[in-house]
């Protein structure tokens, strides 16, 4: 057994675990945006970033594995303000306030990250409404690859890819002719760990939208 | 493990006013889902994240086929027949007829012209209500479920060979299988979760092999696939273990101190070289050597099957068969080596566990066991038959005969489901008295006397098992809609203006008094049960059996035992005139006799029955991608849209039976499992031509120049 302390919280965990899965045994909270205990660890976002003592510079926690003796720090200033940073970006890009339930802006609002300082460039907006069940809104994706990971490593269906790069990355279902045409089971696994609703239930959508 | 912010946080958000985790009324993976209403509807469905047999993850039926729900055409008041027309009723006026028209059949014709079938779709509870229905308060064993068409050939070999009428071990023996072996079964399409966690421990590394007339999906992702004729499984099963016998796989010791009968089946097995084997089966002998390998010499493997092994005239003896092959190789009772039948619907197993059944009491025992039957008759305070009752194609024969009466029909389409649909109308039409008892009108209305609208599973609250034998909690997520009622209250009601009072104040009151009749779910209780459920037996003080086996088998003597049975040929084979084979099955994107999914968006993704045909017969028959053909079969015939695919082999075809347009199961015969009737859907044999005889290609004239 490898024994950390997280905040000052001492807790015993199995060798290989992380320091995400640490600090959640400690009742300590990380943000995350990218992470979802269904799936492997991604270690896309940087937004899970913690400080730990003798580290030169904050360690992403959801890929990192403990090791004996770490002290981990879950509100050390520097990551703190890469983590707050992190989302002011990923908002800085969407043309609109991602809807209150969703993990984003909740984890926005926890961490007190308001309406970004940064003007510019949005997302153009793409919406693709033709399944009976799932809504794909392009303007919303932030690449976090949640959706595609699901597909794959929950569902096996291999019908979401990441494109494009930069500002253009986002994600399209099969060769991007939707979902009915891609590889797609309608299993909705990808709607369920969407963070920001870019994927989403339609008749969600419709709601509100007030249809 | 908790995570940091829910993933599921949209459970706690003000777009909906009434949320509750329950369990999947589609099919038997049993996922736990957590609903979401606002305003009386469903808004949306989600998957558990601590659900025990879905971990987080949903198909498509169980997270968005929920509309049909608030479907226009659902049943909202009680019907009565008057002048050959269904009319809306009263409650009060559709319970008098009933109570009248049962009593006078009773007084007239005694108990057993009366006959009921409880539902797999529903609760154990309700279940359970209709067997005290029929057997209490109407005095009758007459009383089954439709896992008679589906399963029961399972239940039988289990009992048989094993001693307890369920899967082995769990789900996650599946991750920890170093082999796989899948007969019959296509979980990707019939049992969607379960099937993306076999195909991930694919991806893993855990070696699968298919067996299935069809190239199903997951035959891509593993090391062998077998294409038996259809009715072959017996010859496949018989040769593997030929295989593992002469190659020297056995695990002797388990054989020795475990099982008994192992000498006559080493006999039998001697007959069943790979060479004969591919005579009966047309598999290549090099393809069944390797799956035995593959399967024989792992570490640990785990058995799979379906309705391919169980809607055949021999489908209990493959199951039988099946668990010789574990029991040879030692595979049983330990982690990563169960053996798991995926059942079809929700409740296949619980319904049948709660007694639905004309032979047996809840746990399998058996109604001319004295004792077993004066501890109901106690409970009950009513005088109950010791006589078996009819099972759903004797009722059939039976009402023809004119010796049974009325029939009470709660959640099953009979006229939609069951085989040989011309017999079953004829009986329908035969019966004095239809009570059915459902959410939607469907073919079997057409024959009843009085409908009683009844609630679906996102509308009720009682238990489930699936198919790992775990109880389940089901909660509501809505409301019944307008005068419908839940299927509990109903039969309770009946039974109570029939002179028997059952005392219950809800569900969770006869899940007690289940509990305390029967010994193999003494700890079971609604607080126990809690969000993961418990897998039977339940001790009493609520410790559960995720593993079955592990040391002793439940037979007298506690040893497992070897059936010596051979191969014998299916009730139906393909000649001059029939020269196709015929499998019927279901496809992801519906569920059964589609009543439900029909009336869902999956009715957008796929909105008809396709018959799936070779290239090679396609040609030779002129059918083209697309066209419209006729499929007879020696009792009745079909019009359906052919699909040119490569997924089947030449010499078969195959199609769904979703759609009461198609009608499907005109086609079907007689034919059924010798032990328990379970029907022979899954061999017949069909003549195929196309509607209208344009060539599908311009025939090459030899070239005389």
């Amino acid at each position: 057994m490898t024994t950390v302390s997280v905040d000052g919280v001492e807790v015993e965990v199995a060798a290989g675990t992380t320091i995400l899965e640490a600090a959640q045994l400690a009742g300590r909270w990380v943000p995350t945006v990218c992470y979802d205990e269904r799936q492997a660890p991604f270690g896309a976002c940087r937004v899970c970033m913690v400080g730990v003592v003798g580290s030169p510079k904050p360690l992403p926690a959801c890929t990192t594995p403990c090791r004996d003796g770490m002290e981990i720090e879950t509100e050390e200033p520097t990551a703190r303000r890469v983590s707050r940073a992190v989302v002011e970006l990923v908002l800085s890009e969407l043309p609109e306030a991602p809807a209150p339930h969703t993990e984003l802006a909740q984890v926005a609002e926890r961490l007190a990250v308001g309406e970004p300082r940064w003007g510019g460039a949005v997302h153009r907006r793409d919406d693709d409404l033709r399944h009976p069940y799932l809504a794909l809104r392009h303007e919303l994706c932030i690449s976090c690859g949640r959706c595609v990971r699901a597909c794959d490593e929950v569902q096996g269906a291999f019908a979401l890819t990441a494109t494009g790069r930069g500002f253009e990355a986002n994600i399209a279902a099969g060769l991007d002719a939707g979902f009915e045409e891609s590889s797609c089971v309608s299993c909705g696994a990808c709607a369920d760990t969407c963070p920001t609703d870019a994927i989403s239930e339609i008749s969600l959508v419709k709601r509100l939208k007030g249809a | 493990m908790a995570i940091a912010i829910p993933t599921d946080v949209k459970t706690s958000d003000e777009r909906f006013d009434r949320t509750a985790t329950t369990t999947c009324g589609y099919c038997g993976v049993g996922c736990r889902l957590e609903t979401r209403a606002s305003g009386g509807r469903i808004v949306s469905i989600g998957p558990a994240l601590d659900g025990p047999a879905n971990e987080g993850h949903t198909c498509l039926k169980g997270r968005f086929a929920h509309g049909f729900t608030r479907s226009p055409d659902r049943l909202r008041t009680p019907l009565i027949r008057e002048d050959g027309e269904l009319r809306p009723a009263t409650w009060e006026e559709a319970l008098d007829r009933i109570v009248a028209e049962l009593e006078r059949i009773k007084g007239a014709h005694g108990a057993d012209a009366l006959a009921g079938l409880a539902s797999s779709r529903a609760t154990n509870e309700d279940c359970y209500a209709m067997t005290r229905l029929m057997r209490a308060a109407v005095g009758t064993n007459n009383i089954d479920n439709c896992s008679r068409v589906c399963h029961s050939p399972t239940s039988f070999a289990l009992r048989k060979s094993f001693g307890l009428s369920g899967a082995t071990g769990s789900f996650t023996d599946l991750d920890q299988a170093e082999v796989a072996l899948l007969l019959g079964v296509n979980p990707t399409q019939g049992h969607p979760v379960v099937g993306a966690r076999i195909k991930q421990a694919a991806l893993r590394g855990c070696k699968l092999i298919t067996i299935d007339p069809r190239r199903i999906e997951l035959a891509d992702y593993g090391q062998v696939h077998l294409a038996p004729r259809p009715g072959t499984n017996a010859a496949v099963v018989l040769g593997l273990c030929h295989v593992v016998r002469r190659d020297g796989m056995l695990d002797e010791g388990f054989i020795a101190a475990r099982t008994e009968g192992y000498e006559a089946l080493e006999e039998l097995l001697a007959g069943y070289d790979p060479q004969a084997v591919e005579e009966v089966t047309g598999i290549p002998a090099a393809d069944l050597e390797a799956a035995a390998h593959l399967y024989g010499e792992a570490g640990s493997g785990s058995l799979l099957w379906g309705l391919g092994v169980t809607e055949h005239k021999y489908g209990s003896e493959v199951v039988q068969l099946l668990c010789n092959l574990a029991m040879m190789t030692g595979k049983v009772g330990k982690p990563g080596s169960a053996l798991l039948p995926l059942r079809g619907q929700n409740n296949v197993q619980g319904s049948s566990d709660m007694g639905a059944l004309p032979d047996t009491y809840t746990a399998y025992r058996s109604v001319e066991d004295e004792e077993v039957a004066a501890s109901f008759e106690a409970a009950w305070g009513a005088p109950l038959s010791r006589r078996k009752g009819l099972t759903i194609p004797q009722m059939f024969d039976a009402a023809v005969a004119g010796e049974l009466k009325a029939m009470y029909i709660f959640g099953e389409d009979i006229a939609q489901t069951d085989p040989d649909t011309a017999h079953v109308i004829a009986a329908l039409e035969s019966l004095e008295f239809v009570v059915c008892q459902e959410i939607f009108p469907n073919e079997t209305t057409k024959f009843a006397d009085v409908v009683l609208p009844a609630s679906a599973f996102l509308e009720k609250e009682g238990t489930f098992i699936n198919a790992e034998r775990r109880f389940q909690i089901v909660e509501p997520a809505i409301d019944p809609p307008g005068e419908a009622r839940t299927d509990f209250e109903i039969i309770g009601e009946v039974c109570r203006r029939l002179g028997h009072e059952t005392g219950w104040r809800s569900p969770w009151d006869a899940l007690d008094e289940i509990a305390r009749l029967t010994p193999e779910y003494a700890g079971v209780s609604r607080a126990r049960l809690g969000r993961q459920g418990l897998q039977w037996p339940v001790r009493p003080d609520g410790t559960d059996s995720p593993t079955l086996y592990d040391t002793v088998f439940d037979r007298p003597g506690g040893r497992g035992h070897f059936a010596a049975l051979p191969y014998k040929a299916p009730g139906d084979a393909a000649d001059q005139d029939f020269p196709l084979i015929l499998v019927t099955g279901r496809i992801l994107q519906h569920y059964n006799a589609g009543t439900m999914t029909r009336r869902t968006g999956n009715a957008t993704l796929v909105d008809r029955d396709l018959l799936e045909i070779h290239p090679l017969d396609a040609e030779r028959l002129w059918v083209k991608d697309g066209d419209r053909v006729s499929v007879r079969s020696r009792v009745g015939r079909i019009e359906i849209e052919a699909k040119v695919t490569e997924r089947i082999e030449p010499g078969h075809v195959f199609t769904t039976f979703h759609f009461p347009e198609t009608r499907t199961n005109l086609l079907v015969g007689q034919s059924a499992d010798v032990n328990t009737s379970c029907p022979e859907y899954k061999v017949i044999a069909v003549d195929v031509r196309p509607m209208s005889e344009e060539p599908a290609f311009i025939p090459v004239v030899a070239d005389v120049s």
